[in-house]
């Protein structure tokens, strides 16, 4: 990323290659449509050419595919209502994000991390993450006490970190 | 869970996956500032949530090569445009959007009409037609353009079936369900429309999603619930957030047969 702030194209283009079907994927699986997709996927890696300084540190990965989460909720806002609900920058994280995990990991071991997750964990988990709908919403939707989501989602989370962390052991 | 401390934790949690509204999420963030349990709990979770994104990535296998040999070459050349002449970049990105001749095919030709002068309006204020400069504004407004021209030419395609409510329609189109709202009043402060949907064979509706018309009074949502097994859609005007079953009279009720 040094090397893309100093404008060098063939940097950029190493990121692009790298990250393409982590933003593309994303863009697809939340607004599911395949030229809307192409489109949010150019959006981000523009913003990323026109403004490297954006990503300040932390894992690039993680980082990349929360702009792409939240850029597609900008668009599926044009569509319903959805939440404001994107991460406030300014909760003070003690040491830096798991690296060892997210050195490691990929689609597939987080596909196959999520399927160890009972369904009404699972479930709750992606509609709020891939569906960018507040937990009342959730509730809603699936008919279920508003507490028992909120449990759901933290339990499932808590699994879900375990679950990656054998994942990439193995 | 009663304890007040464990709702905090409950709710960090949420904040982690970003499913909290905006001020409850800014009161979580305040509390886990000056909380080390909150704040350690965070951490946890947002990595287990900021990893969820590559259930998404795309496999390698099975990514269509094409597209993704022409998406590059969009970013690329754009990317190696500004690399040289930062603001330069004047060339078309796609031809217009041409929604109003699918429209026209339509008994639904009110409607088209708007949403293809919408559409227009949308894509004109982004520059889409010819984009003076391909930014990653632009391409998000583009974006949504296409997202909105998607769904209008998914609700006029062929076999779609119109049941006329006021201002506009309820379509059933492909085993989904559009709002179709061309004269919909802002709700109030404070206030949203909210969808309903009742089943064949259900005593009550249930809650769909929460919406509200743009402002020019248009409203085009795509409804979460399938036409299966599908008796009607309602519209009522509910409080931000929605509610879990209709507090106001109904805006329509429409029997989908």
């Amino acid at each position: 990323m040094a090397r893309v702030r100093e404008r060098d194209v063939a940097a950029f283009e190493a990121v692009y290659d790298s990250y393409y079907r982590l933003v593309h994927g994303i863009a697809l699986r939340m607004l599911g449509e395949a030229m809307a997709a192409e489109d949010l996927t150019q959006a981000v890696f523009l913003k990323l050419w026109s403004s490297p300084e954006a990503f300040r540190e932390g894992n690039f990965g993680a980082w990349i595919s929360r702009v792409a989460r939240n850029r597609a909720l900008d668009v599926l806002r044009g569509r319903a209502l959805r939440p404001e609900g994107e991460i406030p920058s300014d909760v003070p994280i003690d040491g830096a994000l798991d690296e060892t995990v997210f050195a490691l990991i990929d689609g597939e071991r987080v596909r196959a991390a999520l399927a160890t997750l009972p369904d009404e964990q699972r479930r709750p988990i992606e509609l709020g993450f891939f569906g960018g709908i507040t937990h009342e919403e959730i509730a809603r939707r699936t008919a279920t006490p508003l507490g028992t989501v909120k449990t759901r989602i933290r339990s499932g989370l808590q699994k879900l970190r375990i679950a990656l962390e054998a994942t990439v052991a193995r | 869970m009663n304890n007040p401390h464990d709702e905090m934790l409950e709710a960090v949690a949420l904040l982690a996956l970003g499913t909290l509204p905006q001020s409850e999420a800014e009161a979580a963030a305040s509390h886990a500032a000056g909380c080390a349990e909150c704040r350690a709990e965070y951490a946890s979770l947002r990595t287990a949530a900021d990893a969820i994104g590559y259930a998404a990535e795309l496999d390698v296998a099975t990514f269509d090569a094409a597209s993704a040999a022409r998406l590059k070459a969009r970013v690329m050349d754009a990317v190696r445009s500004t690399a040289t002449a930062p603001s330069a970049v004047v060339r078309p990105l796609r031809s217009a959007p041409s929604i109003a001749a699918q429209a026209a095919r339509t008994s639904w030709l009110a409607y088209g009409a708007a949403a293809a002068a919408l559409i227009v309006a949308v894509v004109s204020s982004a520059n889409y037609v010819v984009l003076r400069k391909q930014s990653d504004a632009d391409a998000a407004a583009l974006a949504q353009a296409r997202a909105f021209e998607t769904q209008v030419a998914r609700v006029v395609a062929p076999g779609s079936r119109y049941y006329e409510v006021p201002g506009g329609e309820v379509v059933a189109s492909s085993g989904r369900v559009f709002l179709a709202l061309r004269d919909l009043p802002a709700p109030g402060a404070g206030k949203v429309y909210q969808a309903w949907t009742l089943h064949e064979g259900a005593k009550a509706v249930a809650p769909s999603v929460t919406f509200l018309p743009d402002s020019n009074g248009v409203t085009l949502i795509e409804l979460p619930e399938s036409t299966a097994g599908l008796a009607a859609v309602a519209v009522s005007v509910e409080p931000e957030g929605g509610s879990t079953a209709p507090t106001t009279k109904p805006t329509f009720v429409r029997k989908l047969s």
